[in-house]
């Protein structure tokens, strides 16, 4: 809809940036977690799409029960209440993501550290293949949606202009500043997250000074795929999670994270939300450039600011 | 006879650090002229060779190559020139042989390497020169192991082989014995110093220990804090008390 | 020592070639024997073999890996269904040129703009290109979005030679071409390892900063070394749409498909002539035709993938080669070098056992 009226034309752009802020805390969620991962472990992990579908459809499964423990919708508390309701169902449903996050560090990773990045991201990559038969085999081959969540949630809504903005969107948008705010209060100003940078940027001197490696990589890399799942969970719920949807978020990571400064989380929130802009803003406008952008912009940082919007750092720059 | 290689009150600075201060010798003067590079750790001796091969721009200064200013010059180009080095940490083609890691020098140096439709060791001149040069080095016996197996010293000789194999025409040498146990120094330093009086190449060698720059040194220079304390015949250790101080008490003993 | 290697392959590569050759004469029997296997699925892993290959020749020299060379693929494919669609080109051999051409330009524009970076960033550099490249195929009028386009003119199959031929026909005369395409290409490719512009960029792999220092304009070689793997890829691409007679982003351009070629390069044997080829049919088998046997032909490629990571870092045909060189007890990483000699000799081995029977 392109408007020929100034005036819905301006609410038409707040919606869709409005839009892209919400695609954009969504991306965040899984490009952190890669670039986390990334950034302290050198692992570029290709199975994050799937780790991001399975947050989505655990939450499916979780979901169904939050439904039925909540106050009634006719309040607007009730609203707001049912909004909180699933956003702790989509957290709790993600926590899965935490073992499996481990397992995966322990068993894949470990044994192959010392070997030549290619055969890491190749064992992700093999992972990536299991995962999506996994999920198959588990929820099957049609999409899944949570029941009885689709309404309330498109309904529970917050006026702008002539436009009814979804409440729970702007609750994810809220969320994901949040966590943006966490992550890089913990690794900027706590003694174990400057102690988790120091191990990335220098391996053998933090083993000197006494610190676990192991444990560290195991726990980070957990933390990258609840990152990923929680993407995936808070997703799902207006929508439906199907066999394929982890391959967008995947690829739209790569870029996030080069455009962004690979091992940023300033640089993959900052990213993330320029990508979801230009996502959301090019499929109003200039659909056939809405995935083409991004990768222009990705070349482009590429080839003149390598190191990304606020650089890269640990072992990798 | 004109001097091969002359710098001219050549510095560099890094920072607040004067690596190398106002430097002006000359090598050369004898075609298979032997000298050493001495002094302390910090002195400037990688440093100076650093500038020489182009690593470093100067800050000040020049150098001429057979009369021709060459301090813009890249590295690529001085190394056409004929002015090759060998590196302090052994730069080599892991994976392969000693043989093939001066092959693809020897082909580069006569410009094969663009040849896709020949076999890589069918240039007779190509594989005579290498094998030459592997005797010299007496690196027989294991030009056909991958240099990753190879031991430290053989190492440093196939990174010197690999230079000879650039056809220099003056060697610059950073510290080729460094790493090696004691009882093979001599070894490689006789190695070189019989290649260069054969061959007729000027080298120039970093090196630390004083009994090998004073059995094989035709000349010796030391470097003291970026600048020339003393240049000269290697014997003047035996009579330059401050010189003794400065090389001897300070330099670590092996 | 090497003289006698030299003598040993200059006395066999004519033979081996030939031998290859005959093998692949024989191929198209196959689907009359085995179940599920079909002369298209043969021809696509040949083709998949042929950019495998090309890919090979990228990563085995300079260690820089490429996740976007199914976009040279692509681009070949797209410029025979061009040239179909919109230049009503009818010739079979026609359309295949246009494919060449197109991918190896492609690569000679993308090359010329990597070839100097290094690493990770010429990796995510070659995934942003194809990105790109299906992004734009996807979303662009020209190649009718995510539906493609069909390589037939007015519904008639490409003709060879002003002929129009019947089905069988005109499939046998496809797997043919790809099979002589094969052929020549892996001669090519052996000329190029055994040569001394092989060994450049063997010493640009092995020590990216002394390799400049012995003369060699790095950047010039990876970019032909790149040109020549779009090249490959551009042949095969050709061949894909001579052979599926209809082109779409998600089955050439997509980089999930860059990244199965890389896997047919490594379970194959990055290292080896025969190994990509060989990984080219296993995946393209894995993937064609065991889903016909199981939905979950996913698993049984990612565990094949898996265990060649863990257990077989050289590949399968890598480990081959490896395993009957131990015995003779020669040094274990001669085949790194001298590989193309190795291959010839295991062949001319198998080809012993062969004749056996």
């Amino acid at each position: 809809m392109t408007g020929l009226i100034p005036g819905n034309m301006l609410e038409e752009l707040f919606v869709q940036t409005l839009n892209g802020i919400y695609y954009g805390s969504i991306l965040f969620m899984i490009a952190s977690g890669m670039t986390v991962i990334l950034g302290i472990l050198g692992i570029l992990n290709l199975a994050h799409g799937e780790l991001y579908a399975i947050g989505a459809y655990t939450t499916t499964s979780v979901l169904g029960y939050v439904v039925g423990i909540s106050p009634p919708l006719s309040t607007p508390f009730g609203t707001a209440a049912f909004v909180f309701l699933v956003i702790s169902g989509c957290f709790v449903a993600s926590l899965l993501l935490l073992p499996i996050g481990a397992i995966i560090e322990r068993v894949l990773m470990k044994p192959i550290y010392d070997r030549h990045e290619l055969y890491q991201l190749l064992a992700t990559f093999g992972l990536l293949f299991v995962l999506t038969d996994a999920i198959r085999f588990i929820w099957g081959e049609r999409p899944v949606s949570v029941s009885g969540v689709y309404s309330p949630l498109s309904f529970s809504a917050i006026p702008v202009g002539e436009f009814q903005y979804p409440f729970y969107n702007v609750l994810v948008i809220v969320t994901a500043f949040a966590l943006f705010g966490l992550l890089l209060y913990f690794f900027s100003y706590t003694k174990y997250g400057r102690i988790i940078r120091a191990t990335a940027i220098n391996r053998e001197m933090a083993t000197a000074i006494g610190i676990n490696q192991n444990r560290v990589f195991t726990a980070i890399f957990a933390l990258g795929a609840f990152l990923a799942g929680f993407g995936g969970a808070i997703f799902v719920p207006p929508t439906a999670a199907n066999l394929d949807m982890g391959t967008t978020p995947l690829i739209l990571s790569f870029v996030i994270i080069v455009i962004g400064g690979l091992g940023s989380i300033r640089g993959a929130f900052a990213a993330a939300m320029i990508v979801g802009l230009l996502s959301r803003w090019a499929t109003w406008l200039y659909p056939q450039f809405e995935i083409a952008a991004p990768f222009a912009i990705m070349i482009a940082i590429l080839l003149f600011k390598p190191e990304g919007l606020f650089g890269t750092w640990s072992e990798l720059s | 006879m004109t001097n091969m290689l002359e710098t001219t009150k050549i510095s560099k600075k890094f920072g607040e650090l004067q690596a190398v201060d106002k430097v002006s010798l000359s090598f050369g003067d004898r075609s298979d002229e032997v000298t050493f590079i001495v002094g302390p750790n910090g002195a400037g001796k990688t440093t100076f060779i650093n500038l020489l091969t182009g690593h470093h721009k100067p800050t000040s200064g020049s150098i001429l190559l057979n009369g021709e200013d060459i301090t813009n010059y890249d590295s690529a180009e001085r190394v056409d020139k004929g002015l090759v080095r060998s590196f302090q940490i052994a730069q080599l083609f892991e994976e392969m042989t000693a043989r093939e890691n001066l092959r693809v020098a020897q082909l580069s140096k006569r410009g094969l390497t663009a040849s896709v439709f020949s076999r890589a060791d069918a240039y007779a001149e190509v594989e005579s020169t290498i094998s030459s040069i592997i005797d010299q080095l007496n690196l027989s016996n294991v030009s056909d192991t991958p240099v990753e197996d190879l031991p430290h010293g053989s190492r440093k000789l196939v990174d010197v082989g690999i230079a000879l194999c650039l056809e220099p025409q003056i060697l610059l040498l950073d510290e080729p014995t460094a790493g090696i146990p004691s009882d093979q120094k001599q070894f490689v330093i006789e190695t070189i110093y019989a290649v260069s009086k054969e061959q007729g190449i000027p080298t120039v060698i970093i090196e630390h220990d004083m009994d090998l720059v004073t059995e094989y040194g035709d000349r010796m220079i030391a470097l003291h804090e970026g600048s020339v304390l003393a240049s000269g015949d290697p014997q003047l250790l035996e009579t330059d008390e401050e010189l003794r101080r400065v090389l001897l008490g300070v330099t670590s003993d092996e | 020592m090497t003289t006698n290697i030299t003598t040993l392959v200059s006395s066999l590569d004519r033979r081996h070639f030939l031998g290859t050759g005959a093998l692949f004469i024989l191929l198209p029997v196959l689907p009359d024997i085995l179940p599920g296997v079909t002369l298209g699925s043969i021809t696509r892993g040949v083709l998949f073999g042929i950019t495998a290959l090309g890919l090979a020749l990228l990563i085995r020299h300079t260690m820089l890996v490429s996740f976007g060379n199914m976009a040279y693929f692509g681009l070949g494919a797209y410029a025979a269904a061009f040239g179909a669609t919109y230049l009503q080109v009818r010739s079979a051999i026609l359309l295949f040129v246009l494919a060449i051409a197109a991918g190896t330009l492609a690569a000679i524009v993308v090359g010329y703009i990597i070839s100097s970076h290094q690493d990770i960033y010429f990796a995510l550099l070659t995934l942003g290109f194809a990105g790109l490249v299906h992004a734009l195929a996807i979303g662009s009028e020209l190649t009718n979005y995510s539906d493609g386009l069909s390589v037939r003119t007015e519904l008639a199959r490409p003709t060879f030679f002003g002929a129009e031929l019947p089905v069988e026909v005109y499939e046998l005369g496809i797997y043919y071409l790809a099979a002589v395409c094969l052929v020549v290409l892996l001669f090519f490719a052996w000329q190029i390892i055994t040569s001394p512009f092989g060994r450049a960029l063997q010493a640009i792999g092995q020590n990216r900063q002394r390799a400049t220092f012995i003369g060699i304009n790095v950047r010039r070689y990876v970019w032909a070394v790149f040109v020549i793997s779009g090249l490959y890829a551009g042949v095969a691409g050709g061949l894909f749409a001579l052979l599926e007679l209809h082109i779409r982003p998600g089955n050439t351009l997509s980089v999930f498909r860059s990244g199965e070629l890389l896997v047919m390069v490594i379970v194959g044997g990055f290292r080896t002539l025969l190994g990509p080829i060989a990984g080219g049919f296993l995946i393209t088998y894995l993937l064609d035709t065991v889903r016909f046997y199981t939905d979950y032909y996913y698993t049984v490629t990612g565990i094949v993938l898996l265990t060649v990571v863990y257990l077989l870092p050289d590949g399968i045909v890598g480990t081959l080669i490896r395993r009957s060189q131990t015995a003779d007890g020669k040094t274990s990483r001669r085949w790194l070098s001298d590989g193309p000699a190795v291959v010839v000799d295991s062949a001319k081995q198998a080809l012993g056992w062969v004749k056996f029977w």
